[in-house]
């Protein structure tokens, strides 16, 4: 069938740009690559799915990997959001002491044309 | 240099105001008091418009909102030994006169707010008023306060005081914040009457009915 290698084509996609940025701790490639194991072993042996969904009260195989997948694409947003607020966090840090440590320098040593200005003055 | 009032210090924060800074900085430095404008990020002139001697200008990098650029400006005006820490806004709303009575305040209290509808309000429309008030009432059944106005944007609290009210809501609901860490820190507050003018300006950067929306997500999801 075709869209068996289709899948098997995408996962196979995944697990390359993985291994190609593997900059990561080997406990998360490693995480990675049994999830696309177990993805190439569902779309060779569907069975697999379907005997799992009897196992857990579920209908369809196919539902059961929809239901995870929701599950798992939530916890993903949120993993991602709280980052997202302790990285704005952080901006707001380094952009307020640049802030005042520009004001500092600023007043030990004023621009060329302030300090021409204020001299003039007095 | 201008006789220089004391230790207290006036944060300005502002953002895309380089049409009126000039002026209400001017007016706050002729008044002799240490003034810091703060910058927030803005796409126009506002940094070289507050610009002068008597006021010191900080610029943020970019646009982070006005909670953070309070902030800024109250942990600068600490580093150069700020006794005394008044906010007033950029837009030209609140008047200088003012100051003088909010600093006096402070003599038995750690935290002087400034309440529009105790004073008085120049220009504002009916709509604007009812708003106000609801923004209020809203305000303080979350925060479990009685205040006539929870939103003035012109207060004065004690250098002591400002490690309690350290503001991380970085955009518009850092008010709500400030209400909510005055009360949990059970320092002395005291409302004091000032005089608010609305211009065609300043009511051009009021907040309404989507920002409110934005305001209460800020609130209650990023505390």
């Amino acid at each position: 069938m075709i869209i068996r290698i289709l899948l098997l084509l995408g996962l196979a996609a995944i697990g390359w740009f993985i291994f190609l940025r593997r900059n990561r701790l080997p406990f998360h490639i490693m995480t990675v690559f049994l999830l696309i194991g177990a993805g190439a072993l569902a779309v060779i042996f569907p069975d697999i799915t379907q005997r799992a969904a009897d196992l857990v009260g579920v209908g369809r195989g196919a539902d059961l990997i929809t239901y995870m997948a929701i599950v798992a694409v939530m916890f993903v947003l949120l993993h991602y959001y709280s980052k997202f607020v302790d990285m704005q966090r952080q901006l707001t840090q380094v952009a307020r002491e640049l802030a005042i440590l520009r004001g500092e320098v600023d007043r030990v040593a004023p621009p060329a044309a302030t300090e021409q200005r204020d001299a003039t003055r007095g | 240099m201008t006789p220089q009032r004391s230790e207290t210090w006036v944060v300005i924060a502002a953002y895309n105001e380089g049409r009126v800074i000039r002026e209400v900085v001017r007016e706050v430095v002729r008044k002799g008091w240490h003034v810091v404008v703060v910058d927030d990020g803005s796409r126009d002139d506002t940094a070289a418009a507050a610009t002068m001697p008597g006021a010191v200008v900080l610029r943020h990098a970019v646009n982070l909102g006005q909670g953070a650029a309070l902030q800024t400006g109250i942990d600068y005006a600490l580093r150069r030994g700020a006794r005394e820490i008044v906010t007033f806004d950029a837009d030209g709303q609140h008047a200088v006169e003012d100051i003088p009575c909010l600093i006096a305040a402070l003599s038995t209290a750690d935290i002087a707010l400034g309440s529009r509808f105790l004073g008085k309000v120049e220009g504002a429309s009916g709509s604007r008023m009812a708003m106000l008030r609801a923004a209020t009432a809203v305000s303080n059944s979350l925060s479990g306060m009685k205040l006539t106005d929870s939103h003035c944007g012109l207060r004065a609290f004690r250098s002591t005081a400002a490690p309690a009210l350290r503001i991380t809501q970085d955009r518009m609901a850092h008010a709500s914040e400030l209400l909510r860490k005055i009360r949990t820190s059970g320092l002395r507050l005291v409302e004091v009457p000032v005089t608010i003018k609305y211009t065609e300006h300043s009511k051009s950067k009021g907040q309404g009915g989507i920002q409110a929306v934005r305001i209460l997500f800020d609130y209650f999801f990023r505390a």
